[in-house]
C-alpha cells in the first residue's frame, strides 16, 4: 500500500507553495503586496514549517 | 567491582603512567592484589568541571559551576547576568565557558557532602569579585566587547543556525561546537547570498520567475514527503521566497540604476516629470530653477536609498508619497514606519508655484526641504561625508508656509 507521507516535509512544502502563490499573485498584480500583508504570511509559513518539524522530531 | 570500572574515570596519564596498576586477573573473584582494588573502589571519583545537562538553562555552564562548587547554580546565574549587564563581560565569559568547558558525559561526579568547598566562602568570593571588579569589568568589558562581541555573535549565530537546520544543539566538546558554528556560518552565508540573488532577480523584473521557482520547490518538497524527503530544499526555498516577498512588499525595482544621482535643473524645460533610481541617493535641487506659477508635477521613484528634494521657500509643496519601509519628511512634517502612505494636499494661490510631488520609495527615506542640510555644497554637489546627511534639518519651519491651506493625512 501507499507509504505514509512525512508530515514535516508535507507541511513545509505546502507552506512554500502558499508563499510562492502569494508572490505570483503579487507579481501579476492580482494582489498588492505590502509589508502588512506579507509579514503575517511569512510568519505563518515559517511558523508552520518549524512547528511541523518540531512536532515530528519528538514523535 | 573490577579494576577497570574503578579506574574508568581517572585521567589517562594516571592510568597509563608508570604507576599504573597491573591488569586485573580475569574473574570477579580472582585472588591477587585485591586490597588496592578495594581502596580504589572506595576512593571518590575525581570531580571535573563540566556543563551540566540536568541543570541547564542555556548551555549548562552555571549548572556545572554550581555542581562543581556545590553551590546553588542560581548564584552563578545571577552573577552571569550582572556581569552581562556590566559591559557584556558575562556574555563573553559565558561563551568562553560554553566553548572550553566540556559537556557532561555522565562521568563527572558531584561534590560529596562535606567534601565540597565552603559554600559560604564561594558565595562571598563571587559577591566580592563583583563588588571589587565591576568597574574594571565595565571598562574591560566594553573594550573586549568591541573586539570580541562581533566574533561571539558570529559564533552564536552559527551555532543557532546549525541547531535550527540540523537539530544538533550546542553540546559536546569545543571541537564539536566550533564545527557546528562553522557549518552554521556556512549555511548563513549561503542563505545570505541566495537571498541577495533572489532579491536582485525580483527587483530586476524577474519576480514572476522567482515566484514560479518557489512554487516548484514547494511542489518538490510535497512530492518528496510521499516519495523520498528532500528536506535540504526547504531552507533555500523559504529564503528565496522571503527575499522576493520583501522586495515585492517594499515595491522597489532596479529601474534607473544604482548609485548617486544629482539634478539641478535651470528651468522647467530641464525639469523632468519623472526621476528614477534603483538603489542609491537621489537629490533634486530646485532652488535655482525658474519655476512657473501653478502646478509643477514631479514624480520620484526610488527603490532603496534616500531621495532628497530641495525647493525654494516660496514654493508650495503638495506631496503624495508611499514608502514601503522608512521615513517621509516634508518641510518639518514627518512620518515613518512600515507601509507609510503620506499625503499632504496643499493648495496655493494662483500666482504661487505649487510643486506636486508624487514619490514612491521602497526602502529608505524621502526628504523635502527648503534649505540645504549640513554638508550640502552650494556650488556643486560635493555633499561631504555621508553621515552628515543624517543630521537633522536644523531650524526648519514647521509646515509649508507658501501654501494657503494644508490638509495633511498620513498613515504608516
Amino acid at each position: 500500500m501507499g507509504r505514509r507521507p512525512e508530515l514535516a516535509s508535507l507541511v513545509a512544502g505546502l507552506a512554500i507553495v502558499a508563499l510562492g502563490a502569494v508572490l505570483l499573485l503579487a507579481s501579476t498584480d492580482v494582489i498588492e503586496l505590502s509589508f502588512g500583508v506579507f509579514a503575517p504570511v511569512a510568519c505563518a509559513a515559517t511558523g508552520a514549517i518549524l512547528l511541523a518539524r518540531g512536532l515530528t522530531r519528538h514523535e | 567491582m573490577t579494576m577497570d570500572e574503578n579506574t574508568r574515570n581517572e585521567p589517562d596519564e594516571e592510568r597509563e603512567g608508570p604507576q599504573a596498576p597491573p591488569p586485573e586477573p580475569e574473574g570477579p573473584q580472582a585472588p591477587g592484589p585485591e586490597a588496592p582494588t578495594e581502596q580504589l573502589g572506595r576512593a571518590p571519583r575525581k570531580r571535573r568541571l563540566v556543563r551540566s545537562r540536568s541543570e541547564r538553562v542555556i548551555g549548562g555552564v552555571c549548572g556545572g559551576l554550581g555542581r562543581y562548587f556545590d553551590v546553588d547554580p542560581v548564584i552563578f546565574r545571577i552573577a552571569a547576568v550582572a556581569l552581562a549587564l556590566l559591559g557584556g563581560t558575562g556574555v563573553l565569559l559565558y561563551l568562553a565557558a560554553l566553548l572550553l568547558v566540556p559537556a557532561d558525559d555522565g562521568t563527572a561526579a558531584a561534590a560529596a557532602p562535606g567534601e565540597g568547598r565552603n559554600r559560604a566562602l564561594v558565595i562571598a568570593a563571587v559577591v566580592l569579585l563583583l563588588l571589587v571588579g565591576w568597574p574594571f569589568l565595565l571598562g574591560g568589558g566594553l573594550l573586549a566587547a568591541g573586539i570580541f562581541f562581533p566574533l561571539a555573535i558570529l559564533v552564536g549565530a552559527g551555532v543557532l543556525v546549525w541547531w535550527l537546520v540540523s537539530g544538533e544543539g550546542p553540546s559536546g566538546d569545543v571541537g564539536d561546537v566550533a564545527k557546528r558554528a562553522a557549518l552554521g556560518l556556512g549555511v548563513l552565508i549561503l542563505c545570505g547570498l541566495l537571498a541577495i540573488a533572489a532579491a536582485w532577480a525580483a527587483a530586476a523584473g524577474g519576480d514572476t520567475v522567482v515566484a514560479v521557482i518557489v512554487i516548484m520547490a514547494g511542489v518538490a518538497v510535497v512530492a518528496g514527503a510521499f516519495l523520498k524527503p528532500v528536506r535540504w530544499l526547504i531552507l533555500p526555498a523559504v529564503v528565496i521566497g522571503l527575499a522576493a516577498g520583501t522586495v515585492s512588499a517594499a515595491g522597489f525595482d532596479l529601474d534607473g540604476g544604482v548609485g548617486e544621482r544629482s539634478y539641478r535643473p535651470a528651468s522647467t524645460t530641464d525639469l523632468r516629470e519623472r526621476y528614477e533610481l534603483g538603489i542609491g541617493e537621489l537629490v533634486l535641487d530646485l532652488r535655482d530653477t525658474d519655476l512657473p506659477s501653478g502646478d509643477v508635477p514631479v514624480e520620484i521613484d526610488l527603490g532603496m536609498g534616500s531621495a532628497r528634494v530641495l525647493v525654494p521657500d516660496d514654493v508650495c509643496v503638495a506631496t503624495t508619497a508611499e514608502v514601503g519601509m522608512g521615513e517621509v519628511r516634508v518641510l518639518g512634517h514627518s512620518n515613518e514606519g512600515i507601509d507609510v502612505d503620506y499625503e499632504e494636499a496643499a493648495s496655493a494661490a494662483g500666482d504661487v508655484t505649487r510643486l506636486v510631488l508624487d514619490a514612491n520609495v521602497g526602502i529608505g527615506e524621502l526628504r523635502v526641504s527648503d534649505r540645504p542640510w549640513d554638508g550640502f555644497d552650494e556650488h556643486g554637489f560635493d555633499f561631504g561625508p555621508r553621515d552628515r546627511f543624517d543630521e537633522p534639518f536644523g531650524d526648519e519651519p514647521e509646515g509649508n508656509l507658501a501654501c494657503d491651506n494644508v490638509g495633511e493625512t498620513s498613515s504608516g
